[in-house]
């Protein structure tokens, strides 16, 4: 075991720093996607293309602020930028124009149509972005290393990736848990995702509240897109891996938890890199087998609430 | 005060309401009486907005309120108390009966004034409060349910089955209540809906019956 632990201890220290990261990453999409299948009772296959949008829009936005000169932190307002733009435009869009027309319709014709979204949103990026690899870094370049000192090694490890990825992902768990507590807005979506039609019979415009928290779910993802893009070179199907990732969160966490999400993540992400270090075989079935585990003992995922279905 | 007009409704495509009428005057004390499965949920439903008709019209007011979008029904000083009590079980019995004051945006005054009523009216509610809903009994949660519909319902209150799955003790309790919010607020009409006509002949003025789906002489 020690020795083990000598011959393997550097790798081990990266799999969890690296883990922790991405975990990071998978929690800004599952919790946009938890929360919008509570309130909008569809699961929107294309959630993951938003955190594509995102991660390519903040890159753009990132290269064309260097070519006007302007500093490298500059690269950090790009990241906003980017997701306030997924949120505020292309998130209403889709709720307008598509989702409302099939609420309440059945699982299969949902599915049907956030998948078509999916295969559509792919190819607009194709079309905006091509298919050439795209490499926006200078947010993480700009805040450079961090020595951790691990055993009688060193592991040099980028301060983005330690601390703002990990760092953005406590505070918005931490924001969105007072949000949903202790805001009128908040209570209104915890309320129409509890039971909708009880809620409108208090006064609540159901619509209103849906297209809200669809927007947000998508600035969210669109937010841990454009997290992602300085940690690795764009090119398309990032979308579709991210997706079925926070489809395993979601899953394995059960629905309406927040800080259920935050946790099943982590275990994801630390999960999944541990088996990228030390058994990459297994890399794309980790995630998958602790889902597995977890629903085949609680069916309605860790955190999730057993819910008696109405006729 | 409320009413339908030859109102016929489909769900799934499957007609559950035929060319049904009833009216509920100001004030007024109403039955709705049927079978499970006759339309009495889906004729609340309907008066509150959440189903859209096929033929017929709603009225509020004696103005049509055909489509006017259900959530404003709040605004218009009308509760809802569906079925299954359906509260907000992650919310305190409190925040389940301020939630839709708040909604409304009514002053913390008139907030206040509101939540002291119901609790004069239905004093076990009181104790209650701090609680979080899902941990109340079926008959505490009935009990919520209809002071949660009050805070809003300052015209009228719909209370689907109040009575369904209530232990006798309870039934005789909430009769009580509905006793004493007549008598309190006058002017608030009530529209219960029950399968068992007997239960409800003390406390109403009027009684309409419904049958698969349509009005039957009562």
């Amino acid at each position: 075991m020690m020795e083990w632990f000598s011959d393997n201890g550097l790798l081990l220290g990266l799999a969890l720093l690296d883990g922790l990261s991405y975990a990071a990453l998978v929690f800004m999409v599952a919790v946009g996607l938890n929360l919008v299948f509570g309130v909008l009772r569809i699961v929107n296959v294309a959630h993951g293309s938003l955190f594509a949008i995102g991660a390519y829009t903040a890159a753009s936005i990132g290269i064309f602020f260097a070519s006007l000169g302007l500093p490298a932190w500059a690269g950090y307002i790009a990241l906003v930028l980017s997701a306030l733009l997924v949120g505020a435009v292309l998130g209403p869009l889709i709720e307008r124009l598509l989702l409302r027309r099939i609420y309440g319709h059945e699982d299969v014709l949902q599915l049907l149509v956030t998948f078509a979204l999916f295969m559509i949103l792919e190819d607009v990026q194709k079309l905006i972005w091509g298919v050439q690899p795209i490499m926006q870094d200078a947010p993480m370049k700009f805040l450079g290393t961090v020595d951790i000192p691990f055993g009688e090694d060193v592991i040099p490890f980028t301060a983005y990736q330690l601390f703002v990825l990990p760092g953005v992902a406590v505070a918005t768990l931490a924001a969105l848990a007072w949000f949903l507590r202790r805001t009128l807005t908040g209570r209104v979506i915890v309320a129409v995702t509890t039971d909708k039609e009880a809620a409108t019979a208090m006064g609540i415009d159901a619509a209103k509240i849906m297209l809200l928290t669809f927007s947000f779910g998508a600035g969210l993802a669109a937010l841990g897109g454009a997290l992602a893009s300085p940690t690795t070179s764009l090119v398309p199907g990032v979308g579709a891996s991210t997706i079925v990732l926070s489809f395993a969160v979601v899953a394995t966490a059960g629905l309406g938890q927040i800080e259920g999400a935050a946790l099943t993540s982590l275990m994801i992400g630390l999960g999944r890199s541990i088996a990228v270090y030390f058994a990459p075989e297994f890399e794309v079935v980790v995630p998958y087998i602790i889902m597995v585990a977890v629903l085949l003992v609680r069916p309605q995922g860790l955190f999730g609430v057993l819910e008696t279905r109405r006729v | 005060m409320l009413e339908l007009k030859g109102v016929s409704v489909d769900i799934a495509g499957i007609r559950v309401l035929r060319d049904v009428s009833l009216r509920v005057p100001p004030g007024g004390r109403v039955a709705l009486i049927g079978r499970n499965g006759a339309g009495k949920t889906t004729a609340l439903r309907t008066l509150m907005g959440l189903l859209p008709t096929r033929a017929g019209s709603v009225a509020i007011d004696g103005t049509d309120a055909t489509t006017v979008p259900a959530h404003h029904r709040a605004r218009l000083g009308i509760g809802y108390a569906p079925e299954e009590r359906r509260l907000f079980g992650s919310f305190s019995v409190r925040e389940n009966m301020v939630l839709p004051a708040q909604v409304l945006k009514l002053a913390a005054a008139e907030t206040a004034r509101r939540l002291d009523a119901v609790f004069t009216l239905l004093p076990e509610l009181r104790d209650l409060a701090p609680r979080r809903a899902a941990g109340l009994s079926g008959g505490q949660g009935k009990m919520v349910a209809l002071g949660r519909a009050l805070m809003v319902g300052t015209r009228a209150v719909l209370l689907d089955e109040p009575f369904q799955g209530l232990a006798p003790v309870l039934a005789q309790r909430y009769a009580e209540a509905l006793k004493r919010l007549h008598e309190a607020l006058p002017d608030v009409a009530i529209l219960i809906t029950e399968s068992n006509p007997e239960l409800l002949r003390p406390l109403v003025e009027a009684t309409f019956v419904i049958e698969r789906g349509e009005m039957a002489p009562g």
